[in-house]
């Protein structure tokens, strides 16, 4: 031992260590020094070991306890000395699970004197001796320095054994002299006390605190060694310090350990105690695997604890699971532990071979691309993992398999392969124990492996190491079951989690109502069947949301939403969800989205992972892409139309079948150009998406019975009974006209536009809804004929006329349209009150004089039957008008022009009504009055108007036309609402078909009368004029004639609501 | 199960069908938009009656009056462990998807009696006990209902034939 360490030692050896070990700032020098001085003489074991502090004493107790303990164990056989050594690890271990590291050394010494107490003899001896220290320590201060010799105190020891020898055979005489209740007395105040004072030493905290190492005691060194090789170098100190004990050059040292271990954060290095680094470097002088003359490290004071502390080893247990760390082929890989090697270095274990049975061996394989040879340490890409084949190993290097077939276990380029798996001996410290955290899927390739291909999977195994990753949070809330422990079977709901401490409340059984709080350990999260959960944890699955379908044991199997799957996982990686189900999505996109990907391909995505996804792009093909690879999320265009193979018209939510092919049958979820992408519940691929071309599927159900369309109109949307389209580009062309009384087509001139009889004339006779008899003039012959095929014509002109077109255009409004207009209707209706009287008057009245003008000139029935024409077939107003303008030509451009402009319509809104009146009553002056109107609607017009108006009723009969129109338009409140749009003025014409009259009135005075007094009148209006009659004559020309004047222009943005029309 | 639920709506009409069957139009319109439709956690099959359409008020921006009308619904509600009859739609390898009414159910094979195995050989795919059970498309099955997912207008659910009485229905 450290005898002859002088005072200044500590010192000195501080001020080596210094930089390394920088002495606490609380501790004078002065105080080390005597406590050194203590600790010397305590270390050679004085029978005057009488410090003043207790916790000296005890240290020093502690000192010789060990040394002897140590001397013990050199004494005898190495492997004794282990299991000696074993023992005391043993004993650390229980001291550690109940109290502190730092209490170690006392509470050994305590053992032994409760050992002691049931070793009876041995034990009163020891009690006596302490008792003496301690009387010693009594005496005084004067024994203090006892400078004894050791032989003095040997012989006095003996003359002390032999006395207490004789005093216990007394003492045993007289216990057996007692009687038994006697004995038993004393025996119990002899154990009652002694554990009562147990306990009362338990509790004394203070001096324990101050048991740790201090300056005073011996430093200790970190000395790198050799990995793995710590035990031995340990033994070979021990045997070292046997050989020499007793010999000058005793090793200087007061201890040796090491606490390597294959995941130990100590390994490479064995601590030794003693108070000088050299006695360090005497002791470890010329021993192998160890390197003391490379640095070697002072452990800090406050670090020694530490360097004690137990730390429970994982136990390897045959089934466990482990990952490997080498052969570096493998890291990482799952492996399952079938057998540990007895000397517990070594384990057995089975993994999923990475073979490439030889074919990166080629030698054209060892040249890299660019002709050299590839550098050996290079790392090639590792095979994947796959089960052992025979066949392809026969196939490759026959010369290198051996093995059984009836046992399939092999033996290829020197490893052996059991029934597809590897089998090898790792050593342990190769092996990652902790933290394996197995998945499902990696394990379930072990299981597949059974012979019989059933599973096999040994869940109690895989369970335990999942348990020890011990990385299962709970969350409040979660339902929870104790499958271990005193409470195992208790269910409940997690109130509060605290580190380890699962509070939870009980829900059934006994104890239901009750809050227990039960460690993290024997815990697993419950669930029941047809539970929503979401995948959380380090599942591939993560973040899918399904139904539990089933339970065993902590598999579940849940019902994935997104994509009818079901899924494996365990309980401990689901968590309860929300009853929303979590769409998945990845950024902004997510399932059923339609991606660009690039300018020409689109895709839908089918299934979303946690980095990419998947895209079935319009050609029916699927990839995986990232989101970076997708050039921007098309929104979903709730208007886009398609038509299907009939034609009939296919939107979003429709459900549609493929013609022909497969006949799969989904609902349109995206319509992109020509192809359809269609979701079926049915299957489950691509998460039930296929895509097709909208030419090629047939409508099976639309969305709000497009189709059997008589669920009623929109009712928030615009009536549609006021949206008609003059045009008649929508299929809702109004029903044929019926009149009331007899069919006015009865009796009247045609001429017959169509079919075999095309160009003759005759008198219809007969008719129905859609077809006439006509009693041809050229042949006694009567014929039928659609009604749609026949011009009417004046009887006494042959002029062309619309013989639907005056009175029986409220009649066709009210037969013809479908009751459900009804709402529609009565307003009109109730307006149609405004009408008539501006009819009548128009008839009447109004008209007359605009008539009575134009009568003069026999002109005006081309205008008529322009008027009447144009507007009148309700398919193509402009065809009529293309008619109209081989009249109008000479006629009334001008006429043509206001009749048909938009502003016309227009006109007819506002204030027409009283422009009528006005006009009726006084032709001419109200012009005045129309004006406003024409302000309103059609300024237009109404520019061209007054300016003809100074010169003449022209400008009236602008608004005899634009009454034609009000006629229609008036009444319905829409069209009032709708005449600023050019819509409105669109909407316009249409009455103006029904209502040919007016045009008729209009374009009756514009005839030659009119262009003279154009042309007379004003310089300004034979623009007008001029713009105009190309416009009669076509839409599209409209735009170029208005070189006229503003006032024109101004008539113009009218003008593309007409081209729109055509 | 059914029930007869009282319920209230908020129904918009454009102004282009104010008059005076406004009324009868509210009421085609509530029946069109709610008849058949999946409100939450039951679907309401069909509208009995309306009552109390209150005043129509415009509302500012759009023109549409709106009304709040009450009307009685008889409405259907699946409930978790209820039993309903359901027809086949679907049969895969995990089982088979039924439809009962408007509610669609899978039934995962985990939840089929293990004698009753699925066989992909017969026209078309079929769950069957090689005797006299034999589930395919169209087949009438009485499930029970483990688990019911709530979506945003639809609803679905997992059923399960694993229990007394349950599974195929001997027409």
């Amino acid at each position: 031992m450290a005898s002859n360490a002088p005072f200044h030692f500590a010192g000195d050896s501080e001020s080596d260590d210094e930089p390394f070990n920088p002495a606490p700032a609380d501790m004078s020098d002065e105080e080390n020094e005597v406590e050194d001085d203590s600790r010397n003489k305590k270390g050679r074991r004085s029978p005057a070991d009488d410090g003043d502090e207790d916790e000296n004493e005890e240290q020093a107790e502690e000192g010789a306890e060990e040394e002897d303990a140590e001397g013990d164990g050199v004494a005898e056989d190495d492997e004794e000395e282990e299991g000696g050594e074993e023992e005391e690890e043993e004993e650390e271990d229980e001291d550690e699970e109940d109290e502190d590291v730092q209490q170690h050394r006392r509470r050994r010494k305590r053992r032994k004197d409760l050992g002691a107490a049931f070793l009876d003899i041995e034990a009163e001896v020891e009690d006596e001796e302490e008792a003496e220290d301690e009387d010693r320590e009594a005496e005084g201060i004067d024994d203090f320095i006892d400078i004894a010799h050791p032989d003095d105190l040997e012989e006095v020891s003996r003359l002390h054994d032999e006395r207490q020898h004789r005093a216990l055979d007394r003492q045993r005489e007289l216990e057996a002299s007692l009687d038994a209740e006697k004995q038993a007395e004393i025996l119990r105040e002899r154990y009652g006390k002694r554990a009562a004072s147990r306990g009362y030493g338990d509790m004394k905290v203070v001096p324990k605190r101050l048991l740790l190492p201090s300056v005073d005691d011996p430093s200790i060194w970190a000395v790198r060694c050799k990995e793995g090789k710590e035990r031995e170098v340990v033994f070979n100190i021990m045997r070292r310090i046997e050989e020499r004990m007793g010999t000058p050059n005793a090793l200087p040292i007061t201890a040796a350990f090491e606490r390597g271990g294959p995941n130990s954060v100590m390994k490479g290095y064995i601590y030794v105690e003693a108070r000088r680094q050299t006695d360090v470097l005497i002791a470890l002088d010329g021993m192998l695997n160890v390197y003391p003359r490379t640095k070697m490290m002072l452990v800090e004071i406050k670090d020694m604890p530490d360097l004690l502390r137990v730390t429970k080893t994982p136990t390897l247990e045959p089934g466990a699971w482990v990952r490997l760390k080498r052969p570096a082929k493998h890291a990482g890989d799952l492996a399952q532990v079938l057998d540990v090697t007895e000397n517990g270095l070594e384990a057995r274990v089975r993994f999923i071979p990475r073979l490439d049975y030889g074919v990166r061996d080629d030698a054209s394989s060892n040249l890299t691309p660019d002709g050299k040879r590839k550098r050996p340490g290079m790392p090639a890409p590792r095979p994947p993992q796959r089960l052992f084949s025979e066949a392809e190993a026969r196939k490759r290097n026959p010369r290198y398999l051996s093995g059984n077939p009836q046992t399939n276990t092999w033996t290829y380029m020197g490893e052996e392969f059991e029934n597809g798996f590897q089998v090898k001996d790792i050593k342990i410290q190769w092996l990652e124990t902790k933290d394996v955290n197995p998945t499902l899927e990696e394990v379930t390739k072990f299981a597949s492996g059974g012979e019989d291909g059933t599973e096999n999977l040994d869940l109690k195994a895989l369970y335990t190491s999942l348990k020890d990753s011990n990385n299962v949070t709970y969350v409040p809330g979660d339902v929870i079951e104790v499958y271990e422990g005193e409470q195992a079977g208790v269910i409940g709901k997690a109130i509060s989690v605290q580190g380890d401490i699962v509070t939870l409340r009980v829900t059934e059984g006994e104890l239901a109502g009750q809050t227990l709080e039960v460690p993290n350990k024997g815990l697993r999260k419950r669930f029941q069947l047809g539970d929503h959960v979401k995948v959380i944890g380090g599942s591939r699955f993560r973040d899918e949301v399904g139904m539990v379908v089933n339970i065993t044991d902590d598999r579940v199997t849940l019902l994935s939403d997104q994509t009818n799957t079901e899924i494996t996982v365990f309980s401990k990686d689901l968590r309860e969800a929300s009853d929303i189900g979590g769409q998945g999505s990845l950024g902004q996109y997510s399932l059923l989205d339609l991606v660009q990907l690039d300018p020409t391909t689109v895709g839908v995505i089918v299934k979303v992972d946690r980095e990419s996804m998947v895209v079935l792009d319009q050609n029916g093909d699927t990839r995986q892409v990232m989101p970076s690879q997708i050039a921007n999320k098309l929104p979903k265009r709730r208007t886009a139309v398609a038509a299907d193979r009939n034609g009939s018209e296919i939107r979003l939510d429709d459900v549609v079948r493929e013609y022909g092919g497969q006949q799969r049958q989904g609902k349109i979820i995206h319509i992109y150009r020509s192809y359809v992408f269609l979701h079926s519940n049915a299957t489950t691929e691509n998460a039930g998406v296929f895509v097709t071309r909208a030419g090629n599927v047939m409508t099976v159900a639309a969305k709000g019975g497009r189709v059997n369309a008589n669920a009623g109109p929109d009712l928030s949307a615009m009536n549609p009974a006021l949206k008609r389209n003059p045009n008649g580009t929508n299929n809702n062309m109004p029903p044929p006209k019926q009149s009331l009384g007899p069919d006015r087509a009865l009796n009247q001139h045609v001429s017959i536009r169509r079919g075999v009889y095309k160009g003759m004339m005759g008198i219809v006779k007969d008719t129905t809804e859609t077809h006439a008899r006509v009693e041809l003039h050229s042949k006694n012959k009567v014929v039928t004929v659609p009604k749609a095929d026949l011009i009417f014509r004046d009887k006494i002109t042959g002029k062309p006329i619309d013989i639907y077109s005056r009175g029986g255009r409220p009649a066709p409004s009210s037969s013809g349209r479908p009751g459900d207009y009804s709402g529609g209707r009565t307003l009109m209706g109730a307006s149609g009150g405004e009408r008539t009287p501006a009819w009548g008057s128009s008839k009447s009245t109004a008209r007359t004089p605009a008539w009575g003008r134009p009568e003069t000139s026999g002109s005006r029935t081309p205008a008529w039957g322009d008027g009447s024409r144009t507007v009148n077939p309700y398919d193509g107003s402009r065809t009529a008008y293309g008619g109209a303008t081989a009249y109008g030509g000479s006629r009334t451009p001008a006429w043509s022009s206001s009749a048909k402009t938009p502003a016309h319509d227009g006109f007819g809104h506002g204030s027409k009504t009283p422009a009528w009146s006005a006009s009726a009553s006084s032709s001419h002056d109200p012009w005045g009055s129309k004006t406003p109107a024409y302000g309103v609607s059609a300024p237009t017009p109404g520019a061209s108007g007054s300016a003809n108006s100074a010169s003449d009723p022209w400008g009236y009969t602008p608004g005899a036309s634009g009454s034609s129109s009000h006629g229609y338009d008036a009444p319905t409140p829409g069209a009032a609402l709708s005449a600023p749009t050019p819509g409105a003025a669109l909407s316009a014409p249409t009455p103006g078909a029904y209502s040919a009259p007016t045009p008729a009135a209009i374009s009756a005075p514009t005839p030659g009368a009119w262009q003279g007094g154009w042309g007379a009148d004003s310089a300004p209006t034979p623009a007008p004029l001029g713009a105009p009659t190309p416009a009669a004559s076509g839409a599209a020309a409209y735009g170029a004639p208005t070189p006229a004047p503003g006032a024109y222009s101004a008539e113009t943005p009218a003008v593309p609501g007409y081209v729109d029309d055509d | 199960m059914f029930f007869l639920h009282n319920l209230e709506r908020r129904v918009t009409l454009h102004p282009s069908y104010f008059g005076k069957n406004m009324h009868e139009l509210v009421t085609t319109k509530l029946v069109k938009d709610v008849e058949g439709t999946c409100a939450g956690d039951y679907y309401v099959i069909a509208i009995m009656d309306t009552f109390d359409i209150s005043e129509g008020r415009i509302l500012p921006g759009s023109g549409l009056a709106e009304f709040t009308v009450g009307y009685r619904a008889v409405v259907w509600r699946p409930f978790k462990n209820e039993v309903i009859d359901a027809i086949v739609t679907t049969v895969n390898p995990h089982g088979f998807f039924a439809q009962a009414g408007p509610l669609r159910l899978f039934v995962s094979t985990h939840l089929i009696p293990d004698e009753i195995k699925y066989d992909a050989s017969a026209t078309p795919p079929q769950f069957t006990n090689n005797a006299d059970i034999v589930i395919e498309q169209g087949t009438h099955v009485r499930v029970k209902i483990i688990g019911l997912r709530t979506e945003v207008g639809e609803m679905w659910a997992i059923g399960t034939i694993n229990g007394d009485f349950l599974g195929c229905l001997q027409a």
